[in-house]
């Protein structure tokens, strides 16, 4: 087989050579307790205060507001329960959310429902962009916390993260965006946007799984979701990992420093992809194409065919995909987020994402765009009944 | 791959063989986590077959297959038991599910076998029982399509179950060799299927309802909660106090009566069965002389087609057979080899002069 080609990299993406670099002598020598007063204690102190400071600059942020977490699921689980616990005694009743959040974000809003929160699920147009006119309505003065993704996992959509964290704001409520998928994508300010909490998961840019930072705005209140030492000022206690927070501040400023080019790249391999297999077959349903994307995402139905078929005709010849979320089993489910746009659940099912990324060529691209409207097609002549 | 010890075998078998293998597993109902460890499809079951996968160096995808499986399988098997018969769902999973659907899915990457771990063999395009006569699997295996037969390829079929388990154990397959034998239907917990019947049918359904249990001469000598919880041939749940044992000998779901009599009255001296299937071009014909088997595991008898009418066909045993139950498997055979199969519509309980 030809050399294989990985098309995931909104699911994760290989920790960088300079990442490696920056953060072995803290496995190495400088492996000391950030907390002890030592010198090995003050070593690791060091890197860990100049890691912060450089996530915080990447992310317009002070450092005390740069909370480190384990990733996006911990983060956005942090910032969710943590908001609603603080607030819940206070008279605000409510939580707020898309209907294509993360699972993260949705299993943490349903825990405050399950809580006693009065939960409120803001609607999506055909496009993919959450509406701002239900999101008004359903972030009011007795609204605790909004939480809406800045740009989707799943199609790629950017939603209206400043109107959205403007409006919440206006009537007093918490404002919290996961930003997986949107840091070194888009543009992210925390001076420029008035949102309270927002996440980013260092593995979808090249620093380790289980690595990620939270940014929680002076004065915000949050509850926090362990309780042990006073690391990270009591938000988030337990020994901290130097290690990490080394290589989430270098994969930070990598991402930044290339994004301008990498977007332009990005963007003209994703257009490319989309436009041979349009091409090819001309009922594929690529959705939120009508709305502004991120660069990595595409994601596209093939009538007539099940997201799993194909993506097994794909990974058997080499191509790595995904199509809805796993679950915990290992098989696909349709995705939520493809049926809340309102397709038929025969497209929903169907539904394929491809990412590119730092591993994609020219050649790659050309490749897929060959082989997949032939893999599809043939999916599409043997679907079961 | 179900995890168990067949597939794992039979899938190795075919990697030392040279083929070029692509392990799946179904998932074929929504376990939540209220199993325990079961022999197939759970969570555990599926990630061992993902780890007998790895260890053969090949890769192993999980199917999503709840749904086909939900309309094909499991309600017809609410719906049978609520008409009083004993559903067969290892058939209709067979027929529906692993050999049309997983087929279906073999055919969109171009595979153009499809192996199980079933204890069968195919020679020569027809269907034989397993070399294991007490592993036999043919018994669920007779309603699938004849066009398949010459895609299947069943490994483990020439082999008995001990020497299927001493493979998994040379093989390093500490894990599967000696799990447990799946007794017991997949999607029913704890082997409890009223529990299923009270989830998927009404809570005033007849099946479920109180009823009498009655004589053969009419005769009420007690109450039940719902003749679905009643198979034909069984002593459990029954009155007890009369001179000789009862049985339950049918189910009259119209007047939610169990009907219960002697031994004797469970003996069926003829068969009647439908929705036919042949996997032979010479089928058999009126007058045929074959051997069927009404139950899993149950020895071969003879029998003569007495009837053959579109789907249906009856036959005379040459030998009474007890407690024949409607919604079970009838299967034909000459000698090793599976004529075809249908579902029991009824028995005759007296011998029948027909020809």
């Amino acid at each position: 087989m030809t050399a294989p080609i990985y098309l995931d990299h909104a699911a994760s993406t290989p920790v960088r050579q300079e990442v490696l670099d920056a953060m072995a002598p803290f496995f190495d020598m400088r492996f000391g307790n950030a907390s002890s007063t030592h010198r090995w204690g003050r070593e690791s102190r060091a890197a860990l205060d100049d890691a912060r400071d450089r996530i915080a600059a990447c992310l317009g942020a002070h450092p005390d507001e740069v909370c480190l977490t384990s990733g996006g699921t911990e983060g956005d689980n942090l910032a969710i329960l943590g908001a609603w616990r603080a607030l819940r005694g206070a008279g605000r009743i409510a939580v707020a959310t898309s209907v294509i959040e993360h699972k993260a974000v949705l299993a943490a809003m349903h825990h405050c429902a399950a809580e006693g929160a009065s939960e409120r699920m803001i609607p999506v147009d055909a496009t993919g962009i959450v509406s701002l006119s239900h999101a008004r309505e359903m972030i009011a003065p007795d609204t605790a916390l909004a939480s809406v993704m800045w740009v989707s996992n799943e199609i790629g959509t950017i939603q209206p993260i400043q109107a959205l964290a403007e409006h919440a704001k206006s009537v007093g409520a918490l404002f919290h965006t996961d930003a997986v998928q949107a840091f070194g994508k888009v543009e992210v300010d925390a001076r420029k946007t008035p949102f309270d909490y927002l996440c980013i998961s260092g593995h979808k840019f090249g620093a380790p799984k289980g690595s990620g930072a939270m940014f929680i705005r002076r004065g915000t209140p949050l509850e926090p979701l362990f309780f042990g030492g006073s690391q990270d000022r009591g938000r988030r206690p337990g020994t901290e990992n130097v290690a990490f927070a080394v290589g989430l501040a270098t994969a930070c400023e990598l991402t930044l420093s290339a994004h301008v080019r990498e977007h332009a790249r990005l963007t003209a391999l994703r257009d490319r992809l989309q436009a041979a297999i349009v091409a090819a077959i001309p009922d594929a349903v690529v959705h939120g194409r009508d709305a502004q994307r991120a660069a990595h995402i595409l994601n596209i139905s093939i009538p007539g065919t099940d997201s799993e078929s194909l993506l097994i005709a794909l990974d058997l010849q080499g191509i790595a995909c995904s199509g809805g979320s796993a679950c915990q089993s290992g098989s696909v489910m349709p995705s939520h987020v493809i049926s809340a746009l309102g397709v038929p659940s025969t497209i929903a099912a169907g539904a394929i994402r491809m990412s590119v990324g730092s591993l994609t060529t020219d050649a790659a691209i050309d490749r897929v765009a060959e082989l997949f409207p032939k893999l599809a097609l043939r999916a599409r002549g043997h679907a079961a009944a | 791959m179900s995890g168990g010890v067949d597939s794992s075998v039979a899938a190795a078998l075919l990697v030392r063989d040279g083929y070029d293998v692509v392990g799946v597993t179904m998932k074929l109902f929504d376990d939540g986590n209220e199993l325990p460890d079961r022999p197939c499809c759970s969570l555990d079951s599926t990630s061992d077959a993902r780890r007998v996968c790895e260890r053969l160096g090949v890769p192993h995808y999980v199917l999503n297959m709840v749904d086909h499986f939900s309309r094909d399988v499991i309600t017809d098997f609410v719906a049978e038991y609520a008409r009083g018969r004993t559903p067969i769902p290892c058939v209709r999973c067979n027929t529906f599910t692993k050999f049309s659907d997983l087929v279906a899915k073999a055919d969109g990457i171009d595979a153009p076998l499809v192996a199980t771990g079933h204890y069968a063999r195919v020679m020569d395009g027809a269907l034989h029982r397993g070399a294991d006569d007490n592993k036999d699997q043919t018994y669920f295996l007779w309603g699938i399509n004849r066009s398949v037969l010459p895609r299947l390829l069943l490994p483990v079929g020439n082999m008995t179950k001990v020497e299927t388990r001493a493979i998994a154990r040379e093989l390093g397959f500490a894990r599967v060799a000696d799990k447990p034998e799946s007794q017991e239907i997949c999607f029913v917990p704890d082997g409890d299927y009223v529990k299923i019947l009270r989830r998927e049918l009404p809570a005033d359904a007849p099946a479920l309802s109180r009823g009498a249990i009655v004589t053969l001469t009419g005769e009420v000598i007690g109450e039940h909660d719902g003749f679905a919880q009643f198979t034909i041939g069984q002593r459990r749940g029954l009155p007890g106090g009369s001179a000789e044992p009862l049985f339950v000998v049918a189910l009259r779901p119209d007047t939610r009566d169990v009907v219960v009599g002697p031994r004797e009255a469970l003996l069926g001296f003829g068969v009647v069965a439908t929705e036919i299937n042949w996997l032979v071009a010479d089928a058999p014909h009126v007058g045929s002389e074959v051997q069927v088997r009404v139950r899993h595991r149950a020895p071969l008898v003879g029998a003569r087609v007495t009837r053959l009418a579109g789907s249906e066909i009856e036959l005379a045993l040459d030998a009474p057979i007890s407690a024949i139950a409607p919604g079970q498997s009838l299967v034909l055979y000459n000698g090793t080899r599976v004529l075809g199969g249908g579902f029991i519509e009824s028995s005759r309980s007296a011998t029948i002069t027909r020809a």
